[in-house]
């Protein structure tokens, strides 16, 4: 061993001239560095309650606890992180669909109780709410799924030559595909007004088995093709993904299992207790809310019997919406189901007059489902000249099978789904279309992709176009005229559009298709019986079981609710189910704090 | 032979389970004869948490935070495995992005860096020299720094993650390594090899202490420092390349005398090739470009069924990930295959007769245990 | 038209009231539609509410009048006036009191175009305002229900 070796341990020494490695100590603590992972923090007001963070974490170190009242797309519950489980791995942020929870650059926290490390970020207070630095969310890095699994369209060019359904339909491989985005949150349940389980079938569709997915559809919606294919889907719009990113197809999927089962009553597995025998119910009225009130009676034993006016049940998804959007030989597989569950259906049957009180006599209930089937009109003047029609009108003629003709060119006036399903349905029949439409566009009640595909028809839409009259133009043709508005604000609700006065355009027209609005018709019932349910609107007011002001009189569907689709339809058609059951002495009187619309299962 | 007469002739000695050197906790009961151990069984099991069995329960996702657990002071090495196991039984890897690929590469080599100067350190410090692993503990803290402006963490990166990795590279990153880490390493490696492998007493405790016979090296599958200070020039990362290391310019170091001076002075040697690497990388670093693929839902993901075996170059040897899938959204079957349990357990109950008591810390720090990695 | 003093004036405007009301209660005796003769009641009294708050001004209490711009929506301009029927609905009977609200304004703008008595002018100026008003209520009754999909 040399004397260079056993000096060199010595040198060591020489370090304690250098600089020194050890933090001075400084007062208060060093920063974590910019993206450091420390406590959460959460912003309240944009954090949805999805619950995605809790289920993500593999520590189950959050519970989802109840802070605010839930909304609409807000389950109103808050995580709460218990950081005796936590371990700072930030997939709870990174999974965060709403992109509210984050965490602070924070890293120190002394406190001699132990239980306050559970606390709810951006609930309870915390010196770190609002840190600028800390893990955030980052556009690079999605461990959800944002986009959507495309949906094929006819070409715009080919739809318009043809009354075949433009949606194409997803294929097995695109469904399961697509039903592997779902986050499972559930937020979509209760904005759906039947409170379809719609995780669950999701669920079962990416799992591959459809059998089940139908199955578990079927529980709560006996008219799911018809949902799959025109729903207004209230649950895509709080899709808890659909925040930042393509909501989930619910709507497709549910198309998708419903169009692969032909013969439904084979696949489907009903197991509840007849407890309906031997009792009776008439429902008036074959739409979509009438249907739901046949059906889940009839399979519960009671002998139900539906009285159409038309020759065909299906109500406005009947006649009023177009083929090309929900075809016969759908609507068709749903009344056969119908039959198989034994309801009696009387179509071409108008009950008017004194039938009702007879019905009531003969029967333990009444469902009353009608429907909005008078127009409102468009009060101007030459409203009653020749080829100025009502929507309505031109689509139930077209969907029964009459010969319908619009001529060269149309002007529909108004901004609904029934306005932009006559401009459609006008091109179709060969016409050039332009939609006048009071309000700007982005107030239009017409579903989005509704407009767009009319649009990609060819359909011209002005906005801020107020109907002046009609006029009879001197070769027997119709000048349209219309002037333009200025939106102004209002103390209640939208601003409102204003007449610009002195200004007026003109339009020559063949047909004028007015498609505003329309209201419930009560003259076919007993003017005693219709004072004492409806009012002057027309609307039916009904309490928690769905039985309107008069007993044993139940109700639901467009004249009921105010959201008149068909999903609302059917969810009235729900509480009716359970309601005309309590009525009856079968089910229990409702709790305080169960839901209005029952959450139903059939298996 | 009775009790009583064992007994005298034996004593046994616990050694551990609080870290017997800096190994991490295990325990050693060894017999002893004067001060020389005859006889030694290793005792694992004290940071057992069923690493394996929580991730076959687990969705992959959640898997991922789990695995950085299995080695603390290098947990890169099982995020980067997990990570490659899975993209190559999904089809993932194939797109994997280009920056993802260096920016891994970086990971893993600052990953085998700081783990490096901590055993560097703990060389000396098992023989009672404190104050060279103050120098190599603070230069690894200055790796640990970049790791936390990289990562979000200094110690549970959680970084790696299936598809590439979870944040870009910070704006300014390299500059900052080269200042603050690289060059301060460099600075203090003189000084250090004055103070480790100048110093007689390191000298005389280490050479020629704990020799590891050529023979043993496949027979046991042996790896890393071990194996390369005898003269074996084995190596993950040239010999089954992977990530960006094909695309870098190193040697494989070795030397020989398989004793605790070669491991030591190999590590140090690689300590240099790291620091190397690191800038290889820096320089070559994209600067544009996507760091993570495009995911599927994390929760729902499922994996077609197969298996495999992945492995990368950690700082104490070849590290494996065996994965089985089955269809389903979690692993069937996930076996980690550390170097420690050779090292550490194996090899480590085969060279302890005849060693001298005092040794037994730095013979098992140059074997470079991580126990987590045994218990999985 | 001819009027002497703010007194005759507001008799006059308090007399048209009443019509109203009575002309109100007259059709809600007659409509068939279930609920819609209660509206015609409710319209009844709101008429009486306006009567009472013109006889306040005329004890010379003026808080009673519309104060700032009043909107005009002018929906009703361009409708079609209707006559009432025992079938009348909701949207008819909307109509109705729309331009029956319209033309009291008119009559005052008429009126207060006519004087020459600055005070008279601005009395009459507020009555058409409060008609405008009432008009108002009615118009964005229209646009919220009827025509909610316009
Ligand atoms: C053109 C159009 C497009 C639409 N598009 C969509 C859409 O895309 N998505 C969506 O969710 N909703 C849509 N809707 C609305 C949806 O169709 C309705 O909300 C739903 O059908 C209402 O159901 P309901 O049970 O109230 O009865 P309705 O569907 O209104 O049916 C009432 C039925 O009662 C019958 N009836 C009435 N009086 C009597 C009587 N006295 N005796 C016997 N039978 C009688 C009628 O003939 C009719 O068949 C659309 C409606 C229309 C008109
Ligand atoms: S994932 Fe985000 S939005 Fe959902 S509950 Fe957690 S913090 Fe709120
Ligand atoms: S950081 Fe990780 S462990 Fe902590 S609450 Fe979030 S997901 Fe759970």
């Amino acid at each position: 061993m040399s004397l260079k070796n056993t000096l060199a341990p010595f040198s060591a020494w020489m370090q304690a001239f250098s600089k020194p490695f050890t933090v001075p100590d400084e007062p208060g603590v060093r920063p974590g560095a910019p993206r450091y992972r420390g406590w959460h923090i959460n912003d309240r007001e944009t954090c949805i309650g999805c619950g995605t963070c809790a289920e993500i974490c593999q520590n189950v170190a959050i519970d989802m606890v109840p802070v605010d009242e839930p909304t609409k797309g807000d389950s109103g519950l808050r995580p709460k992180v218990d950081y005796g489980r936590c371990c700072w791995c930030a997939l709870c942020v990174d999974v965060c669909p709403s992109g509210s929870l984050a965490m602070s650059n924070e890293y120190v926290w002394v406190d001699h109780d132990g239980d306050a490390f559970r606390y709810t970020p951006g609930v309870d207070e915390k010196p770190w709410d609002g840190a600028e630095l800390g893990w955030r969310k980052d556009e690079g890095f999605d461990i959800v799924d944002h986009e959507r699994v495309p949906m094929g369209h006819l070409d715009p060019e080919e739809r318009i030559h043809t009354w075949a359904e433009v949606v194409v339909g997803y294929t097995e491989e695109e469904a399961r595909r697509e039903a592997a985005r779902c986050v499972e949150c559930g937020l979509c349940v209760a904005a759906c007004p039947a409170h379809m389980h719609i995780p669950d079938y999701i669920a079962a569709i990416r799992d591959g088995d459809d059998v089940r997915a139908l199955n578990v559809i079927y529980d709560n919606n006996s008219m799911p093709e018809m949902c799959g294919k025109v729903c207004t889907r209230r649950c895509e719009s709080v899709c808890s993904i659909g925040v930042n990113g393509d909501p989930l197809a619910i709507r497709w999927l549910k198309r998708y299992v419903t169009e692969r089962f032909d013969d439904l009553k084979s696949v489907l597995d009903v197991d509840v207790e007849r407890v309906g025998e031997g009792r009776k119910i008439a429902v008036i009225g074959g739409g979509p809310s009438g249907i739901t009130v046949a059906y889940y009676l009839a399979i519960r034993g009671f002998e139900v019997t539906i009285h159409e006016a038309l020759p065909q049940l299906g109500g406005a998804t009947f006649f009023g919406i177009p083929k090309y959007r929900f075809p016969m030989p759908s609507l068709e597989k749903q009344i056969k189901l119908l039959e198989d569950a034994g309801v009696k259906i009387v179509t071409n049957h108008r009950v008017e007059g004194d039938e009702l009180r007879r019905m009531l006599e003969e029967n333990d209930a009444v469902f009353i489902g009608t429907g909005l089937m008078k127009p409102y009109r468009l009060g101007a003047e030459g409203e009653d000249l020749p080829g100025v029609v009502y929507a309505l009108d031109l689509l139930r003629d077209k969907n029964i099978g009459r010969e319908v003709e619009v001529g060269e060119r149309v002007v529909v006036v108004g901004g609904g789904n029934v306005a932009i399903d006559a401009a459609r349905v006008s091109r179709r029949l060969g016409a050039e279309v332009t939609i006048a439409y009071r309000r700007r566009i982005v107030d239009m009640p017409a579903d989005d992709e509704e407009i767009e595909d009319a649009e990609a028809e060819g359909v011209e839409i002005i906005p801020q176009a107020i109907p002046l009259r009609v006029e009879r133009t001197d070769d027997g043709r119709l000048d349209f005229v219309w002037g333009p508005a200025e939106m102004v604000p209002s103390d209640r609700g939208r601003p409102r559009p204003k007449l610009i006065e002195g200004v007026e355009h003109h339009m020559v027209v063949d047909r004028v298709i007015v498609a505003i609005g329309q209201s419930a018709d009560h003259s076919w019932m007993p003017p005693d019986i219709a004072e004492k349910v409806a009012d002057a609107k027309g609307w039916i007011t009904v309490d928690h079981n769905g039985m309107t002001g008069h007993r044993g009189i139940f109700a639901g569907g467009d004249l009921v609710n105010d959201t008149a689709d068909a999903i609302s339809a059917i969810a009235d058609g729900l509480r009716a189910v359970e309601g005309i059951q309590r009525f009856l002495g079968i089910l229990p009187e409702r709790e305080e704090t169960e839901p209005e619309i029952p959450v139903i299962t059939v298996r | 032979m009775t009790t009583t007469e064992t007994l005298r002739r034996r004593v046994q000695l616990w050694f551990g389970p609080q870290h017997p050197g800096i190994t991490g906790n295990m325990s050693v009961q060894a017999w002893l004869e004067g001060d020389t151990l005859t006889q030694g069984i290793t005792h694992v099991g004290y940071l057992h948490r069923a690493f394996e069995k929580l991730m076959e329960r687990r969705k992959f996702i959640q898997s991922f935070p789990i695995v950085c657990r299995i080695c603390v002071p290098e947990p890169d090495t099982n995020e980067y495995l997990l990570a490659a196991a899975l993209e190559e039984l999904s089809g993932l890897d194939r797109e994997v992005p280009e920056k993802a690929l260096w920016i891994r590469t970086l990971v893993l080599e600052m990953s085998r860096l700081a783990a490096m100067l901590q055993v560097l350190g703990g060389h000396v410090g098992s023989m009672g020299l404190g104050v060279v692993p103050n120098w190599t503990y603070t230069l690894r803290d200055y790796v640990l720094d970049r790791f936390e402006e990289l990562t979000g963490a200094r110690v549970y990166h959680m970084y790696t993650v299936f598809g590439g990795v979870r944040r870009d590279l910070p704006e300014g990153f390299a500059e900052r390594m080269e200042t603050e880490v690289l060059a301060k390493i460099e600075a203090k490696l003189p000084v250090i090899d004055n103070a480790i492998f100048d110093s007689s007493v390191f000298r005389k405790r280490a050479i020629g202490v704990g020799v590891v016979p050529e023979e043993w090296a496949d027979e046991m599958g042996i790896s890393g420092p071990v194996v390369r200070a005898m003269g074996i020039p084995r190596d993950t990362r040239k010999d089954f390349p992977y990530l960006k290391y094909p695309e870098l310019d190193f040697e494989v170091v070795t030397t020989t005398g398989s004793d605790i001076y070669a491991r030591a002075w190999i590590r140090r040697q690689e300590i240099a090739q790291s620091v190397d690497l690191i800038r290889q990388i820096l320089r070559r670093m994209p600067t544009e470009g996507p760091y993570c693929a495009k995911l599927p839902n994390m929760l729902t993901w499922t994996i077609p069924p197969g298996q495999t075996y992945v492995r990368a170059e950690a700082s104490r040897g070849e590290m494996g990930y065996y994965v089985v899938t089955d269809g389903s959204d979690k692993m069937r079957r996930v076996h980690v295959r550390g170097p420690s349990y050779v090292h550490g357990v194996s090899l480590l109950e085969r060279l302890i007769p005849g060693t001298n008591i005092a040794d037994l810390s730095p013979l098992m720090v140059s074997l470079q245990t991580c126990p987590p990695e045994i218990e999985r | 038209m001819q009027f002497d003093s703010i007194e005759e004036i507001l008799d006059f405007a308090i007399g048209k009231e009443m019509e109203a009301h009575d002309m109100y209660m007259d059709i809600a005796g007659k409509v068939k539609r279930p609920g819609l003769e209660k509206t015609f009641l409710e319209l009844a009294q709101m008429e009486l509410g306006h009567k009472a708050r013109l006889e306040q001004v005329k004890a010379g209490d003026l808080s009673g009048f519309a104060a700032g711009e009043v909107q005009n929506l002018k929906i009703s301009d361009h409708l079609v006036d209707v006559k009432p029927h025992p079938n009348m609905d909701y949207q008819e009977a909307l109509l109705f009191a729309m331009k029956a609200e319209q033309r009291a304004h008119d009559l005052y703008v008429d009126l207060a175009r006519a004087t020459s008595d600055p005070g008279l002018r601005e009395l009459f100026k507020g009555l058409a305002k409060e008609e405008l008003k009432h008009k108002l209520f009615f118009e964005t009754e229209y646009d919220d229900v009827i025509l909610e999909g316009n």
